[in-house]
């Protein structure tokens, strides 16, 4: 397992790429996966940075290889609960002028990975997201899964 | 690292990776662009959510005054990306050979 603590910046974002390629190389995992991983590492992180703006506490990333293909967590301490398997589908066949950009990127991570998962420890106030993407593996549309956390929102 | 540059004949290269941190900087420069576009996607290796926002807006101001942009040199990836999306409705699209 690799892991790193990143600044809650979208500049932090060169950082998780140089992270995801340098791990990717030295584990020997398929780079045919890095740009699916970059996009829902970029997706994932970006909410955090976004959404939960209470904690100055840096974002962890852990990245584990795994039979064809790659398991990574996210880890978002001193948060409320914002379970990104429960964002609502985006409806992509309106045409442009009802079309807006908002909740893509979770509807674009959810079409290109094979898992995703949702945890939030009330405790300790920690989100903790897990994703898997490999050679074989499909859309995670109906694959997501929440392990006891709620939504902020709900 | 982005890189962005008008051609000649109205195409427009875009080269590197359009994340969040880069489209602020994107989005500037499409606000500049009128008519009919062609943006050269070849050396584009990324493109993220905030990219495709940037791309939407852009296409929605030329739209509006008679213009488009279109997309070409389209890769695998990126075609995934804006198939996943519901761009591939919405731009002209040409594939990378």
């Amino acid at each position: 397992m690799t892991s790193a603590a990143f600044r809650r910046s979208f500049d932090s974002l060169a950082e998780i790429f140089a992270f995801t390629g340098d791990t990717f190389a030295r584990e020997g995992i398929d780079q045919r996966l890095l740009p699916a991983v970059d996009l829902a590492l970029e997706e994932l992180f970006t909410n955090m940075v976004k959404y939960s703006t209470t904690t100055m506490a840096p974002v962890h990333v852990e990245i584990v290889a795994i039979a064809e293909g790659v398991e990574v967590t996210l880890i978002d301490r001193d948060v409320e609960p914002f379970d990104v398997t429960k964002a609502p589908d985006v409806d992509v066949s309106l045409p442009i002028d009802q079309r807006d950009p908002g909740g893509l990127g979770l509807h674009l991570i959810r079409q290109m990975l094979d898992s995703i998962e949702y945890e939030y420890t009330r405790e300790s106030r920690r989100s903790r997201i897990t994703f898997r993407k490999t050679r074989s593996g499909a859309a995670a549309s109906g694959r997501v899964t929440n392990k006891g956390g709620t939504n902020a929102n709900d | 690292m982005l890189t962005i540059e008008s051609g000649t004949n109205g195409v427009v290269t875009i080269t590197g990776r359009l994340d969040a941190s880069e489209a602020p900087r994107a989005q500037s420069f499409f606000d500049q662009v009128q008519g009919t576009v062609t943006l050269d996607c070849s050396h584009l290796e990324y493109i993220s959510s905030a990219g495709l926002g940037v791309l939407l807006k852009t296409q929605k101001r030329l739209l509006g005054s008679g213009g488009k942009l279109r997309l070409t040199g389209v890769n695998s990836h990126l075609s995934d990306i804006l198939g996943y999306s519901g761009f591939d409705q919405i731009f002209e699209i040409e594939r990378a050979r």
